[in-house]
């Protein structure tokens, strides 16, 4: 018998086999010797082993195979990296720089409804902010600069 | 009373709480499935040691994974199938280590048990529980790891072919051909001790 049919007379063993190819195996056995005296080995080599299993047990009392897991429990979990706390200062600057953008454009919209009849412009600096805008008023237009310092520049300050 | 309370909840109530972080159901859950934990381990390695230690890697890792378990299965199986992938790591990382050309050879191709006559007589008649069960681990002790848990898998996990594939990494065909010369094998190593016990 070649490989595959070995392999093929084990699938129909373990009940692997699609209907099909199951009831053409059945039918194989009664005129192949061979085949069936393989099926009666593979068979009585899965009854040995049902239920047959040796039972083991831990070989340590129940304290003291827990207490290695609870250490390696413990110990992984300080071994985690703890959030990063952020001082309260750089919190505020994080939440000013937003509300600053949101001011200065919110400055610049009331600029810009103001009428319109003097020739040139002004330019207003908003130092703190490190925003500043600039009005033209021949044109009506108003251009509004931000800039932000940099995250790692409020992290270095920390 | 809380220890009280723990012994006598279902595994289920006890998985609830520790995956609230209640470390004592979670110790009431070791102390219940230690044995079949370890006995997985044991089963695949065959080392005191190392079962030892793999088993416990396994408890700690489910501890860490527990917020996964989905309750798809039951608790005990869903640890024994993280001794499982843990062991098989071990085996790997060990074959890794020995030159093993030989070996996978006679895996894929059966070796010499694709030589060995079909046995007509059941060794394992008539034996006493017990002393079947001895003989069966012995026989198990003497087979490639691949092939032990092949049979493993298959006979005392009730895994199905493509499942065994997943876990072990390999494709059905080896599976399949994993499993059958382990049996062959293993009929052989039981016949052989019966006969030994004769003499």
């Amino acid at each position: 018998m070649e490989n595959d049919a070995h392999l093929k007379l084990q699938a129909f063993v373990d009940g692997e086999l699609p209907e099909a190819e199951a009831r053409v195996v059945a039918s194989q056995l009664a005129r192949d010797a061979d085949a069936a005296a393989l099926i009666a080995e593979m068979k009585f080599t899965r009854h040995a082993l049902a239920g047959h299993e040796k039972a083991v047990r831990v070989p340590e009392s129940r304290d003291f195979y827990w207490s290695k897991i609870r250490r390696q429990i413990e110990a992984s979990e300080v071994e985690r990296p703890a959030p990063v706390a952020i001082p309260w200062h750089a919190k505020l600057r994080r939440f000013l720089a937003p509300a600053t953008a949101v001011a200065v454009v919110a400055i610049a919209g009331l600029l810009a409804t103001q009428p319109v009849g003097v020739v040139g412009g002004t330019e207003t600096s908003l130092s703190d902010s490190g925003a500043f805008t600039y009005r033209d008023f021949s044109s009506g237009t108003t251009l509004v600069w931000l800039s932000y310092p940099a995250e790692e520049t409020l992290d270095d300050e920390d | 009373m809380a220890e009280i309370s723990h012994s006598s909840a279902d595994d289920e109530a006890l998985v609830r709480e520790a995956q609230q972080g209640g470390l004592d159901a979670f110790e009431e859950l070791v102390s219940r499935h230690r044995d079949r934990i370890y006995g997985r381990a044991y089963s695949m390695v065959r080392n005191e040691e190392e079962a030892m230690d793999l088993s416990q890697e396994a408890w700690v890792k489910g501890w860490q994974r527990l917020a996964q378990f989905q309750r798809e299965s039951s608790f005990a199986t869903w640890m024994t199938r993280i001794v499982i992938n843990l062991c098989l790591d071990h085996l790997r990382k060990q074959k890794r280590q020995r030159s093993e050309s030989l070996d996978a050879l006679n895996e894929e191709s059966g070796g010499v048990e694709r030589l060995m006559p079909v046995l007509t007589v059941n060794p394992t008649e008539r034996l006493e529980r017990g002393e079947l069960r001895q003989r069966i681990d012995s026989a198990l002790n003497q087979l490639s790891h691949e092939h032990r848990t092949a049979l493993v898998l298959h006979e005392f996990e009730e895994m199905e072919y493509k499942e065994i594939a997943r876990v072990m990494g390999c494709s059905i065909g080896t599976v399949m051909s994993r499993l059958f010369y382990a049996r062959r094998k293993l009929a052989v190593i039981l016949a052989d001790l019966k006969k030994s016990e004769a003499t």
